[in-house]
């Protein structure tokens, strides 16, 4: 094993491990350990949940782009979009297992679902599309898988084309449980009429375009981390970047046609939301647009696809643009008491009622109309150990699966 | 071992026999409590007693020993009165059970001051204390030991206890009402009475009713629903000068300026008398305006003064504290009977020359066309000017007032707490009067202050044979001279059920004379570890109210209830009745009979409950303390189906003025109504020479703050206005959990924005408020309802919550002379006014 | 029958007891209320807002018809009883919540941390604790517990404790200023459906579709 490989395994090993201890201190402790209270009773844990189910298009995109449009440059990335795409659905549930107040009692989801909920219509379709790319994945791998992992390969006459098959007949559905997870994580927010930030009906298809330009980003990282830059990928690369530039800027496009709309209509309580946005959070709002832009102008320069490090840092850029904007998910949402009222005889003004935050301090107040929030160091190991896990997931995964070489050869 | 009652010691100790044994060391046991099973879970109706005197009919659950929930009983038989309570009585249990419940008899061990305490047995206690008191007795006489008790009505027995105790002793004695400023002296002016007051059931029945500085709906909490029907009968008019809540709820909310009640009083008394609006008969019968004054020298003309008709006046025999007065008839000059109240045909305007039984010859006229006269001083536009209002919303209200009688109005504490507070009652008297709304259903005027009025005769128990009560004004005490001051002062505070540390401490003096050693000793008994407990030399842990028998009444509704034991004593705590007869048979042997020696506690408040209900007077007639087990019973009194209606007697039975004030003999109260009628026209010297015969308006803090320092008028500008908080009862509460928290933990202070702009203060700052005589410190909120130079302080909170400066070290015991002329024991003395206290208010750093 | 609450705001006069009543009755641990009460337009309480009239308004679980909060609860810990109050499971809920975000009124409530240890913060005497001392079922559901489970939400369950039998809420019965009133909102003759015809009876956030069970009846005044 190489010395970068067992430093990923050594660091990506022990945020894990202190992610667990977090989470066994915060089990013990209860979220009082985290910095949301009754105002602001969703923050980073729902938004990193947001953030990996977007990651996880990664794994159709590329199946799609590969076998229902023939773009067959990507052929070598297949399994990594498939790998990725697990890794990072199953993130997405890690992420909010943490955020669950009586974790042991979550088996009352299959003996009591609630049919009308969007979180347990979430909860099937990220297990439906965890399994459906740990299969996919499986299908892939399929013609290379020898040696000792012969004993969990089904027995076919011809592996390769049996995969190839396979792969495509199953790359439709793969695209309804992604294009799932995406609209159904959105509908968890667009459906709450009591947040004005999420009831939108562009929430779904927004969270479509950012997690296509996320989920691909996330690929194209690995994919250079693993591949390199070399001429036979070019075209590939060429495609992914442009991939991910239409979807950012569609979802720039949406973004701000939603913002467009509730402006000009004007009416006070969108401002309001609008304005925890564009003034409480100006830096990180600018952030999410311009990290991104930097980003995706750089993946769209050829010059700069020559280099790896060059390629991966736009990457990044890119990805965190759209971490922070699913961070912003929350503050437009629960910054603010919704329950506004005018007082009586005015109509100007929108007064938040408050609310019991939930923490008691001998020394201030109880009743709070907003809460200013930034995640404990806690919510922060926690996450910090779920995306270790993504990367040691795909690490251990590359060292002990057919997912690179054998690709390698084939082409 | 920390447990000690068997409430405790069943949480902990599994084990009765463990418990019995714990209960003999202590050498108590309640029968009644001995007998309850701990587990099985009880229901006590009871009452909820703090110095709001709402008297709050309360059932507690309890299981295990323990309050469970606490909920109003809501058992009053009419439903007017249902549900009693408030979120002060609800939460209670903060009290009983929290951090600063008294538990054990404590001994000082550091300064004065400092907290520092040890943990004494009770033997160990009272024994200290009795040498100390004794010790002080024989050094400078009985008196320079003085009992403070707070208001009767909260709990006559056990404050009995502790007055029997001092009149034994011939100790002296302060009354709760002189310390908090809540005796309005215009009542014993007026009306010759201590107070009056309709109950809250009657307030729906007036038409037009007028609040001049109470906000109820957070100091009446309880009754304040009676005042939105008052408001949904007829219309509810609010004089204050701040936005206050109740203002808020009114029908017309009139924001006048601070202390200027008197001219606006006046005013619409002139536009009823010159629209002729006033109730003719009412006036001739039962006022003083028709009996006619000398013009030589301002007082009233005596009948036995008057040529024509001293031979007559000298025929009839009248009690000494009434004298004739002369009238004006159509038949001539006649004499008006003080004793009772016949249809008298008197002119209420005459001016005329009478011949004196000298010969000489003066002028005289009536008080009626005295008032006339003063009244032309306030004309509407001079009214208008004086407090802000605008003429033309004064004389709409004065004439629809007088077109819906009955009228009701109510002067509320904060308006009268200053220092020109009697004028303010005087003059806002008159639109009842005028109106003949006085002894009607509905109408009238009222004062809802502390309940210091006693409801009916405690005599029999609050006196003992041999003993004397030495009533001592509190500001003497407080000013350390004073006509009933003792000579060599009070070295002694023995007190209960107040907190003056922080309540009464005027300008730290209690704190300053403690810590010099001028007094030489302090014992308070209270439930909570209050300032004034952490400033004592010994601590007494008192039960709570849901921890024993006691009777109490309020003013608000006429109800008689008990208090009976919801749980046992916390902890060491005892009854006042108990800690009273220790210490009796210490300082003397031979007091111990007078305190029901073969009884426990809890037998004999209840003995002393059946004393008092017995020899009460027609008022308690026919109730039982069984009666009163069950549930409230109603006191009787001379209105039909016993509504607490004052002056009832006086108007529909013609009884002259005033009806009785317990304690006091009805002689010693009646003398300043020797006419027998309501009066305005005052001619004691001291009045004339102070220009107030007749209610008018003075300058506010031309007598006080600018009499003493000119300079005051620059330097502090604001008013300090400290009212009450709908969060605590005085100080009781400031250590509430739950209410602190519902109140952001924090004490306030509210500002106008202008002003809060000219000190550069904006909302949630800490600021200091402060003047020569002391300072205090809060976050300010920006109160759009606050007036400009007002400042608002919702007083209160113990010490340990302002940086341990109280806001009573800002405030000034005035007293103003012409009260010491009221001074009755045990009913009137100089009273504290709050209010007369200038401020500023600057920025602080926490 | 659809068991409903009328507060009459004319009435009311913002005193906080029914949020007292209810805090004590219901146990709610330190930092928790499930009732509140404010002058809108005004922190402060009893502070006038410094435009329009002050007015006092008491908010606690509106007992939506159409509930957000118990259409999104995943494992319907959150449910509608038959006579329709809303009520919270706390042995069955994950504590995910997702109502919390879902409530347009703020009215929910999460124990953050361990109810037992949060109560040390009020600093009692000898652990002492408040409230009404039983659990309690209806359906065979735990709707009220006196010390809650950590990590559960908690919210007004309309004291179905004491409507059991057959008494008022707390609120209600702690409301000195005679403004609460309960009962069938589906009779029209109730007591509280006539209040609602004839004074006027209105809703919060009539805009977000919630349809509450929960009616409030605007203050009045006479004209000057
Ligand atoms: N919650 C609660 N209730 C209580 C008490 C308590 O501590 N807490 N204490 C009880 C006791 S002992 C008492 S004495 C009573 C007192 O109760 P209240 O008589 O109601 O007295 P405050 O609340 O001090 O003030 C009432 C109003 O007087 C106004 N005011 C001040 N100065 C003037 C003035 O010059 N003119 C006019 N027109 N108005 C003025 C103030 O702005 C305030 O709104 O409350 C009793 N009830
Ligand atoms: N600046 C300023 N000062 C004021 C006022 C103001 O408006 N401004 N208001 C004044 C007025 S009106 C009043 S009435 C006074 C009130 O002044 P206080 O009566 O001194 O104040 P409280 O805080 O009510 O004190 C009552 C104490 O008695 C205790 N207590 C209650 N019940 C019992 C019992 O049954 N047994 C025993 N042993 N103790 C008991 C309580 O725990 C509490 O500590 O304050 C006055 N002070
Ligand atoms: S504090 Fe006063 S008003 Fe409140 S319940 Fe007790 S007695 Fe009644
Ligand atoms: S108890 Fe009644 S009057 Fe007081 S705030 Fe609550 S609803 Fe209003
Ligand atoms: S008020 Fe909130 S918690 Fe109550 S039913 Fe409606 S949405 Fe649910
Ligand atoms: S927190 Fe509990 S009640 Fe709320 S949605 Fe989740 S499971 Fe349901
Ligand atoms: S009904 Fe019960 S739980 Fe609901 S607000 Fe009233 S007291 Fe609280
Ligand atoms: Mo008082």
């Amino acid at each position: 094993m190489s010395t970068s490989k067992k430093i990923g395994f050594l660091v990506t090993g022990l945020l894990m491990l202190a992610g667990l201890a977090a989470w066994g201190l915060q089990l013990k402790e209860g979220l009082v350990l985290t910095h949301m209270r009754n105002s602001y009773s969703w923050g980073l844990y729902v938004a990193t949940l947001a953030f990996f189910v977007g990651n996880a298009a990664g794994g159709l995109v590329l199946s799609s782009m590969i076998y229902l449009f023939g773009v067959t440059s990507l052929k070598p990335f297949a399994r990594i979009g498939a790998l990725c795409a697990f890794a990072n659905v199953t993130a997405a549930m890690f992420a909010i297992l943490p955020d669950i107040g009586q974790p042991v009692r979550l088996y009352n989801m299959l003996l009591h679902p609630n049919l009308v909920s969007p979180l347990v219509w979430d909860v099937i379709v990220l297990n439906l599309y965890a399994g459906l790319s740990l299969l996919y994945l499986y299908l892939l791998m399929l013609p290379d898988l020898r040696g000792p992992l012969a004993r969990i390969a089904i027995k076919v006459d011809d592996p390769a084309a049996f995969s190839e098959k396979w792969a495509k007949r199953l790359a439709p559905y793969m695209l309804v449980a992604a294009v799932g997870i995406h609209v159904i994580t959105a509908w968890i927010f667009a459906t709450q009429g009591a947040r004005d930030w999420w009831n939108s009906a562009v929430m779904a298809p927004d969270f479509v375009a950012a997690a296509l330009a996320s989920g691909t980003a996330v690929v194209l990282i690995v994919c250079v981390l693993t591949y390199g830059i070399k001429e036979q990928y070019t075209a590939a690369y060429r495609a992914l970047a442009t991939f991910i530039a239409v979807a950012f800027f569609t979802h720039i496009f949406f973004m701000y046609n939603d913002f467009f709309i509730h402006a000009w209509y004007g009416s006070t309580e969108a401002l309001d939301v609008l304005a925890i946005t564009f003034k409480d959070y100006l830096p990180a709002h600018v952030f999410e647009v311009l990290a991104p832009l930097a980003g995706v102008i750089l993946l769209l320069n050829g010059k700069v696809r020559k280099s790896g490090a060059a390629m991966v840092s736009a990457c990044i850029l890119l990805v965190a643009g759209i971490f922070v904007h699913r961070f912003l998910l929350m503050p437009g949402a629960f910054d603010r008491v919704p329950l506004t009222i005018a007082p009586l005889g005015t109509q100007d003004m929108q007064w938040s009622m408050p609310i019991a935050s939930g923490q008691y301090n001998p020394l201030g107040n109880t009743f709070v109309t907003s809460w200013q929030y930034f995640p404990s160091a806690i919510e922060i190991a926690i996450v910090a150990g779920v995306l270790a896990y993504v990367g040691f997931l795909i690490l251990f995964a590359i060292d002990r699966l057919p997912i690179v070489n054998a690709q390698k050869e084939s082409t | 071992m920390n447990l000690k009652r068997r409430s405790f010691l069943k949480m902990g100790l599994a084990a009765g026999a463990a418990a019995t044994l714990d209960m003999r060391l202590l050498n108590y046991v309640g029968e009644a409590a001995a007998a309850r099973s701990d587990d099985a879970p009880t229901v006590t109706r009871t009452t909820c007693s703090p110095n709001c005197t709402g008297a709050c009919g309360f059932n507690i659950h309890v299981s295990n020993g323990r309050i469970n929930t606490i909920i109003q009983a809501a058992d009053y038989p009419e439903q007017g009165y249902n549900p009693r309570g408030c979120l002060r009585g609800l939460s209670m249990m903060n009290l009983v059970y929290g951090k600063d419940r008294v538990k054990y008899p404590l001994i000082r061990t550091g300064e004065r001051g400092s907290g520092e305490f040890k943990k004494v047995s009770w033997q160990e206690a009272l024994d200290y204390t009795a040498e100390k008191l004794k010790g002080i007795m024989a050094k400078y006489g009985p008196e320079a030991v003085a009992l403070t008790v707070q208001v009767p009505g909260t709990g006559y027995v056990h404050k009995g206890a502790f007055v029997r105790l001092a009149g034994l002793a011939h100790w002296s004695i302060h009354h709760g009402y002189d310390q908090n400023g809540d005796l309005p002296m215009f009542w014993p002016m007026t009306f010759g009475v201590q107070t009056e007051e309709l109950e809250s059931l009657e307030w729906p029945n007036a038409r037009y009713t007028m609040v001049f500085g109470s906000n109820i709906i957070q100091t009446r909490l309880p009754d304040a629903h009676n005042l939105i029907n008052a408001k949904n009968n007829g219309k509810l008019v609010v004089f204050d000068p701040d936005y206050c809540s109740t203002a808020a709820k009114a029908d017309e909310w009139v924001a006048l300026k601070p202390d200027t009640d008197a001219a606006m009083g006046l005013a619409m008394a002139r536009v009823i008398i010159e629209k002729k609006l006033y109730d003719e008969k009412f006036l001739q019968d039962f006022t003083d305006f028709p009996i006619l004054v000398r013009m030589d020298n301002g007082k009233r003309l005596r009948a036995e003064d008057v040529k024509s008709l001293s031979a007559q006046a000298a025929d009839q025999k009248i009690p000494d504290y009434r004298s004739f007065f002369v009238i004006q008839t159509a038949a001539g000059l006649a004499v008006l009977n003080p004793e009772r109240l016949d249809p008298s045909g008197a002119d209420l305007e005459a001016a005329l020359t009478v011949e004196l039984t000298d010969g000489s010859r003066v002028q005289v006229r009536t008080v009626f066309n005295e008032l006339k006269e003063m009244l032309n001083d306030y004309s509407l536009e001079k009214a208008a000017a004086i407090t802000d209002v605008p003429a033309q919303q004064i004389e709409r209200i004065a004439t629809e007032a007088a077109a819906n009688t009955p009228l009701h109005a109510v002067y509320g504490a904060s308006n009268y707490q200053w220092y020109n507070g009697d004028l303010k009652g005087r003059a806002i008297s008159l639109l009842p009067v005028l109106t003949g709304s006085i002894g009607k259903s509905g109408g009238g005027i009222s004062t809802y202050a502390g309940q210091y009025r006693i409801r009916f005769n405690l005599k029999e128990w609050w006196s003992a044979p041999g003993g004397k009560l030495n009533w001592v004004p509190y500001l003497y005490f407080l000013q350390g001279k004073g006509k009933r001051y003792p000579k060599k002062g009070i070295k002694a505070m023995v007190g209960g059920w107040g907190n003056p540390f922080d309540q009464h401490n005027m300008a730290n003096r209690l704190k300053d004379r403690s810590a010099s050693g001028d007094i030489e000793f302090v014992a308070t008994f209270d439930f909570s570890m209050t300032t004034s407990c952490q400033w004592s030399d010994v601590i007494f842990p008192a039960t709570s109210w849901y921890e024993n028998y006691e009777l109490t009444a309020t003013i608000l509704h006429p109800y008689l209830q008990l208090q009976q034991p919801a749980v046992e004593p916390m902890f060491e705590s005892r009854t006042a009745f108990w800690v009273a007869r220790e210490l009796a048979k210490r300082l003397n042997p031979e007091f111990e009979k007078y305190f029901y020696p073969g009884l426990d506690e809890n037998e004999a408040s209840q003995e002393i409950i059946e004393v008092l209900l017995k020899t009460g007077g027609f008022e308690t007639r026919g109730i039982t303390l069984e009666m009163l087990k069950k549930g409230p019973v109603r006191l009787h009194s001379t209105a039909p189906d016993d509504r607490q209606i004052p002056f009832y007697e006086q108007i529909h039975e013609r009884v002259a003025f005033p009806p009785r004030s317990y304690p006091a003999p009805l002689k010693a109260t009646a003398r300043f109504l020797k006419s027998g009628r309501i009066e305005f026209y005052r001619d004691e010297d001291l009045f004339l020479e102070m220009g107030e015969q007749l209610p008018v308006q003075k300058e506010t803090f031309a007598d006080t703050e600018y009499r003493v320092d000119p300079a005051a008028r620059q330097k502090y500008r604001l008013r300090f206005v400290t009212k009450n908080s709908l969060y605590r009862v005085h100080s009781t509460h400031s250590n509430n959990v739950w209410l602190n928290e519902l109140q952001g933990n924090k004490p306030k202070v509210f500002l106008n924005a202008k002003d809060a702009a000219q000190r550069n203060i904006n909302a949630g700052d800490f600021v200091e408020i402060y003047n020569n005589r002391g300072k205090t410190k809060a976050y300010a909120v920006i109160d759009p309802g606050c007036r400009q130079g007002t400042t608002i302080f919702e007083q209160g909170w113990w010490a340990r919550y302002l940086k341990n400066e109280s806001y009573n070290s800002l405030t000034m015991p005035w007293i103003k002379p012409l009260h010491e002329i009221y001074f009755v024991p045990g009913i009137w003395s100089p009273t504290t006014v709050w209010n007369e206290c200038l401020v500023d208010v600057r920025r602080a750093t926490a | 029958m659809r068991r409903g609450m009328v507060i009459d705001l004319e009435k009311c006069i913002g005193c906080r007891s029914c949020v007292v009543a209810c805090k004590q009755h219901n146990a709610q641990p330190p930092g928790n209320w499930w009732n509140r009460v404010f002058t809108p337009g005004s922190h402060r309480h009893l502070t006038p807002p410094e435009k329009g009239e002050e007015y006092f308004l008491p908010v606690h679980c509106q007992h939506c018809n159409n509930a957000p909060c118990e259409k999104v609860c995943p494992v319907k810990a959150t449910y509608r009883t038959e006579d329709g109050m809303i009520m919270v499971d706390f042995e069955r809920c994950i504590g995910c919540r997702y109502c919390m975000a879902a409530c347009p009124y703020g009215v929910r409530q999460f124990n953050w941390e361990d109810p037992k240890k949060a109560m040390e913060k009020y600093e009692y005497q000898q652990d002492y604790s408040y409230g009404y001392p039983e659990e309690f079922r209806l359906d065979g559901r735990l709707v009220y517990m006196p010390v809650r489970f950590k990590g559960v939400v908690e919210k007004c369950n309309f004291c179905a404790h004491y409507a059991d039998k057959g008494l008022d809420p707390a609120c209600v019965r702690g409301c000195p200023g005679n403004a609460r009133h309960v009962g069938d909102l589906d009779d029209p003759d109730s007591k509280v459906s006539k209040m609602i015809r004839k004074k006027k009876g209105f809703t919060l956030l009539p805009e977000k579709g919630t349809r509450p069970n929960v009616y409030y009846l605007p203050p009045r005044r006479k004209e000057g």
